[in-house]
């Protein structure tokens, strides 16, 4: 029998019993919509969390002070602070040509900041000259601070554009003065610190990580922030270096991570009151949490999939009962076991393919649903995906419409064609 | 033995039928049907005449003795070989028809071709088919939509598709009127004048006598075997209710 006429026979068979076809299929649709939506928003958020992560600036090596590697009591450590502006100038010069760039940071909080009578509540952060390097961050006007404006300690702000949006609204805030303010105590001893800042520079958009806007904050040099904000003279909160590219990253890591040791005179094996983490590792972090995510959504798509596979064995088996005579005709005229096993078997492909294909339909439809309801999520469908959904359906098709098509191809003709 | 179409030597069949229960369907029967010949097969309910058939149709296989069919030995065939000595070599007309309701006349009676043959000349081989059973027109109707006589003669065309050596029917006429009866032995006995080989079951002794010979079956052996000296003429029948209607 040629693969046409058992296609004819399939297609045919599957459109006499529309209704029965339809339900049959559901299974597999809603299985494959699921794997299909599911496995979208699962890769969405993988990506989305990706871009997050090199939003911050790529081939990052961090290091913040204490330890987390060590067992035991150390509960307090992330709170010491042991890294300095110094250890930063020792990376500097020590990795100089391995390294494309370094920045010190230090967090200063949130200040109400003032101009012309524009109140706006924001966070100060104190980074040193490389910072635009680093962050893979470029300004849109104006000037970034130099090793001067650290030495002087100045008294300049870079400001980020939502910030400059919220002070100056469309007009270019380079040149101009503003105010942090900060109160302490609460009432009657309420006393407030004005500090003046010029603006030198306008950062780039950046749009927002983790749901946060970077866009909204004020950059002001690493030893302003020290002495002039927090009134202290040494320690930083994070020193960042930029790798000269991706394949440098675990060398870079070992680099800084000696550079500090022998700084701190932290003998080998003991343990180092810093650490060093490689943007590379986070990133594998993540992306394993968010495959063990896709993953999680993928079965549960899967096990709908399985579902509708044994409603396929179930209506076959019926179709097999009910199409005995048939099939005892079938065989009287000359039907191998082959014939009716491909028949047969086709026939539930052709179910599972139909309702596959119509699965990937319905499944790229509830993205699009997803997408208009909830705008920022990102759904992404790859050819993979579909190619292996339309895979699995065909699998199931034909390992959930063996069985049936087996005992069709067995039947003996004379029970067959006598069966009433 | 060449000119024989069917040569069957000591057939036995034994079925088990539940735990202690076996029947002996055949016990040991010789047949010899000519080409050419028209042999009406005819025994009481339990005589092995089913049994028979299924043997002869090879819908089943012998447990001992020799069957010769169209000059191969069919006795020991795998059920694959099988089918596809009754998709060349027989040509079966059952008593229900055995149509399948979900195609029209001409697809079913395309069926055997489907499973060998070429697919070009199908279509027209079974147009062919059906126009020499006088059912031109009615080719593209399905069998819901045909009466008994017409779907026996879908049955017959479908029967005849691939020039088998014989045709083997079993109770063809045990589901019809008088006039359709008429007209299909009529069929039959054209075919038979034509050349081919017909072999049917029946229980009804005005039916048999209008094959050639009639052979007996009682207790799974050939009980009898006899020339019909003048078989009726279904033509002539058929032309008596036309001019009496």
């Amino acid at each position: 029998m040629k693969i046409l006429d058992s296609f004819r026979s399939a297609l045919q068979s599957v459109v006499v019993n529309k209704l029965r076809s339809a339900l049959t299929m559901l299974g597999v649709i809603i299985g494959v919509a699921a794997v299909i939506a599911m496995v979208a928003v699962g890769n969405g958020a993988s990506q989305s969390v990706q871009s997050s992560v090199l939003a911050l600036g790529s081939n990052l090596v961090s290091v913040t002070p204490g330890s987390q590697t060590d067992a035991g009591l150390r509960g307090a450590g992330p709170t010491i602070q042991t890294l300095t502006l110094d250890d930063m100038r020792a990376i500097q010069t020590q990795l100089g040509p391995t390294i494309k760039a370094v920045d010190a940071e230090q967090r200063t909080g949130r200040w109400q900041v003032v101009y012309a009578g524009q109140n706006w509540n924001t966070q100060v952060t104190g980074v040193s000259p490389d910072y635009p390097i680093v962050r893979d961050w470029p300004l849109t006007s104006g000037d970034f601070f130099t090793e001067s404006d650290l030495n002087i300690f100045a008294q300049v702000a870079v400001i980020g554009a939502m910030t400059s949006q919220q002070l100056f609204g469309e007009a270019d805030p380079v040149g101009q003065t503003i105010q942090f303010r900060q109160v302490f105590g609460t009432g009657p001893f309420a006393r407030a610190r004005i500090i003046n800042f010029r603006v030198i520079g306008l950062l780039d958009t950046k749009g927002s990580t983790f749901g946060f806007s970077r866009d909204d904050q004020i950059l002001v040099p690493t030893t302003t922030a020290q002495r002039v904000l927090q009134g202290q003279t040494k320690t930083v909160d994070t020193i960042v270096v930029k790798a000269a590219s991706s394949d440098t990253m675990d060398a870079t890591t070992e680099d800084v991570r000696n550079v500090l040791l022998q700084r701190h005179k932290i003998a080998e094996g003991a343990t180092p009151d810093f650490t060093v983490t490689n943007q590379n590792d986070t990133l594998a972090a993540l992306s394993n949490i968010t495959a063990t995510f896709t993953l999680l959504l993928g079965a549960i798509g899967g096990i709908s999939l399985l579902v509708g596979g044994i409603g396929i064995m179930n209506i076959m088996l019926v179709s097999v009962n009910e199409r005995t005579r048939e099939i005892g005709i079938r065989k009287a005229v000359g039907a191998r076991k082959m014939d009716i096993l491909t028949q047969f078997l086709i026939e539930a492909v052709a179910l599972t393919g139909l309702g596959g294909i119509l699965g990937i339909l319905l499944g790229y439809g509830i993205t699009q649903v997803v997408q208009q309801i909830q705008s920022g999520l990102l759904v992404i469908i790859t050819i993979g995906t579909v190619a292996v959904a339309v895979g699995v359906s065909v699998a199931i098709g034909v390992v959930f419409g063996l069985y049936p098509a087996m005992r069709a191809a067995s039947l003996h003709p004379i029970q067959a064609l006598r069966y009433e | 033995m060449t000119d024989s179409v069917i040569h069957l030597r000591g057939v036995t069949k034994t079925y088990r039928m539940g735990k202690d229960n076996i029947v002996h369907a055949l016990r040991g029967a010789d047949l010899d049907v000519r080409a050419g010949e028209f042999v009406a097969l005819m025994g009481p309910s339990g005589s092995g005449k089913s049994t028979m058939m299924n043997v002869l149709g090879c819908l089943d296989v012998p447990d001992t003795g020799t069957y010769i069919l169209a000059n191969e030995d069919v006795a020991s065939l795998t059920d694959d070989e099988l089918a596809a000595i009754r998709n060349k070599h027989i040509g079966f007309v059952f008593q229900t028809f055995n149509l399948l309701p979900r195609l029209n006349a001409l697809e079913n009676v395309e069926l055997p071709l489907i499973y060998g043959g070429d697919r070009h000349e199908r279509r027209e081989r079974a147009q062919r088919a059906l126009e020499s059973v006088g059912l031109g027109e009615r080719i593209h109707h399905r069998p819901s939509e045909l009466s008994g006589g017409q779907q026996q003669r879908v049955a017959i065309a479908r029967a005849l598709l691939n020039d088998p050596a014989m045709i083997l029917a079993d109770e063809p006429t045990g589901n019809l009127d008088s006039r359709s009866t008429a007209e299909i032995l009529s069929i039959f006995q054209r075919l038979n004048d034509e050349g081919k080989t017909v072999v049917m079951v029946t229980h009804e002794q005005d039916v048999a006598q209008h094959a050639k010979r009639i052979v007996r079956m009682r207790d799974g052996v050939v009980a009898g075997d006899e020339i019909v000296e003048q078989p009726l003429r279904a033509e002539e029948h058929l032309a008596t209710m036309v001019a009496a209607s």
